[in-house]
C-alpha cells in the first residue's frame, strides 16, 4: 500500500457521507448503492493525480460523483421504489428523533422522484454548495442554477405535503 | 443535510480494495464496443487489402455473366480495387486518429454538461465512421454495378441475360440487408444509453433556455 493510497483512503473514509449521499439518491438497490460508491471512489482515485486542491474537495467530489452517478452501467433497472427499501435506506442513517427522521426518509424520497441534474442541484444545495460551485459543477450560470433551485423548492414542499 | 461525514460506513481497508476494481462505467463499455467495432471493421480492411484475394470471385461473377476474361479487363479492375482499398484504409486511419483523440477529451472532472457533450462526441465518431463505411459499402457495390455495365457494353453483351437480373437483385437485396442489420445493432447497443444522456443534455439546456 503506497502512501498516496493511504492518503487517499483516508480522504475518502474523512468525506464518505457525500458519497454515501449521491450513491443513494441516484440508485433504487443496495447493491446498486454499493456499486456506485464503489464506482465513485474508482473515478475519484483515477483523477487524484489531477486533483491538485485547485477547487474545494467537497466540489471536485460532486463533479465526478454527480458524473460517474448518471453513468453507472446498472445491472437492472428497479423503477418503483417500495417504502420498505427507503426505510432500510435511512435507517442507519438518521440518528435524530423519529419525526425529523420521517421528515428526512419522504425528503430523500420525494428528491429521487425529481429528473438527475434536479436532483443533483438540491442535493448539493442541501450540503451548503455555494450556487458558484453548483453552476460550475453543472456548467451552467449562476443565475440558473439560483432560479431552478427557487422553483425546486417549491415543487420540494408540494411533493413533501403529497408524500409527507 | 444529513448524514455527512457522520455514518462511517466504509474503513480504510474496505475502500483501499475498491482501488483494484474493475470500472462498471459506461464509458468503459462504450470504448469498448468501439473498439470491438473497430477492430472488426479495421481487420475486413486489412485482410481484403493484403490477404484476401476476392477479384477472383468477382471474375467468376462476371464470367458467368458472359464476359470474356481479358488481360485489359484484370488490368482495368486491379486498379479499380487499388482505388477502393486505398480509400478505405485512409477513411480507417482517419477515424482511428480520430477515435483516440475524442476519447482522450472524456475528462470525469469536467462540469456535467461538458462531460456529456464529450461523450456524445466520442460515440458520434464512432457512429460517423460506421455510417462512412455504410456508405462505402453502397459506393463499392454502385462502382463494381457500374463497372460491369462497363464492361458488359464493351463486349457487346444482352443485358437481358438471367444472370444478370439476379446480380442486379442479389447485389440490391444484400446491400439493403447489410445496412437494415447494422441499423438494428446500433439502435439495440447503443440506443438506451445513449438516450438516457441525452435526457440529461436536455434538462441542462431547458433550464438554460429557461432564463
Amino acid at each position: 500500500m503506497s502512501a498516496k493510497e493511504k492518503e487517499f483512503s483516508q480522504l475518502i473514509k474523512d468525506n464518505q457521507g457525500l458519497i454515501i449521499k449521491v450513491s443513494r439518491l441516484y440508485t433504487n438497490s443496495i447493491e446498486d448503492e454499493q456499486d456506485l460508491f464503489q464506482e465513485i471512489v474508482l473515478q475519484l482515485w483515477r483523477s487524484y493525480d489531477t486533483f491538485k486542491g485547485q477547487s474545494k474537495i467537497s466540489t471536485w467530489m460532486y463533479r465526478v460523483a454527480l458524473n460517474t452517478a448518471i453513468t453507472l452501467f446498472r445491472k437492472k433497472t428497479k423503477s418503483p421504489q417500495t417504502d420498505e427499501l427507503q426505510d432500510f435506506h435511512y435507517k442507519d442513517f438518521v440518528e435524530d428523533d423519529e419525526e425529523k427522521q420521517q421528515q428526512i426518509s419522504t425528503l430523500y424520497k420525494v428528491i429521487k422522484m425529481l429528473p438527475n441534474v434536479e436532483r443533483a442541484i438540491v442535493t448539493m444545495y442541501l450540503d451548503d454548495l455555494p450556487y458558484k460551485d453548483i453552476a460550475e459543477n453543472l456548467g451552467i450560470t449562476e443565475v440558473n442554477a439560483r432560479v431552478k433551485m427557487n422553483r425546486l423548492k417549491k415543487t420540494l414542499k408540494e411533493l413533501m405535503e403529497k408524500h409527507g | 443535510m444529513a448524514g455527512t461525514g457522520s455514518s462511517a460506513k466504509y474503513d480504510s481497508p474496505q475502500i483501499e480494495a475498491m482501488l483494484n476494481k474493475s470500472s462498471r462505467n459506461y464509458v468503459k463499455y462504450i470504448l469498448w464496443i468501439s473498439i470491438a467495432e473497430f477492430l472488426v471493421i479495421l481487420g475486413l480492411n486489412f485482410y481484403y487489402s493484403f490477404i484476401g484475394d476476392d477479384s477472383e470471385s468477382f471474375m467468376n461473377i462476371l464470367g458467368k455473366l458472359g464476359i470474356e476474361n481479358t488481360v485489359d479487363l484484370q488490368a482495368d479492375f486491379a486498379h479499380l480495387y487499388f482505388v477502393l482499398k486505398f480509400v478505405s484504409l485512409v477513411l480507417t486511419g482517419v477515424f482511428v486518429v480520430l477515435f483516440y483523440q475524442n476519447y482522450k477529451k472524456i475528462n470525469v472532472e469536467s462540469n456535467l454538461k461538458k462531460f456529456i457533450l464529450q461523450i456524445i462526441s466520442f460515440k458520434k465518431t464512432v457512429n460517423i465512421f460506421i455510417l462512412a463505411n455504410i456508405l462505402l459499402l453502397v459506393f463499392f457495390t454502385t462502382v463494381l454495378t457500374v463497372f460491369t455495365f462497363y464492361i458488359l457494353s464493351q463486349q457487346h453483351i444482352q443485358l437481358s441475360h438471367p444472370t444478370l437480373i439476379g446480380f442486379i437483385v442479389g447485389t440490391v437485396l444484400m446491400t439493403i440487408l447489410s445496412i437494415v442489420l447494422i441499423w438494428l445493432y446500433y439502435r439495440i447497443v447503443y440506443g438506451i444509453i445513449m438516450k438516457r444522456l441525452g435526457k440529461n443534455l436536455d434538462e441542462l439546456k431547458k433550464m438554460e433556455s429557461a432564463e
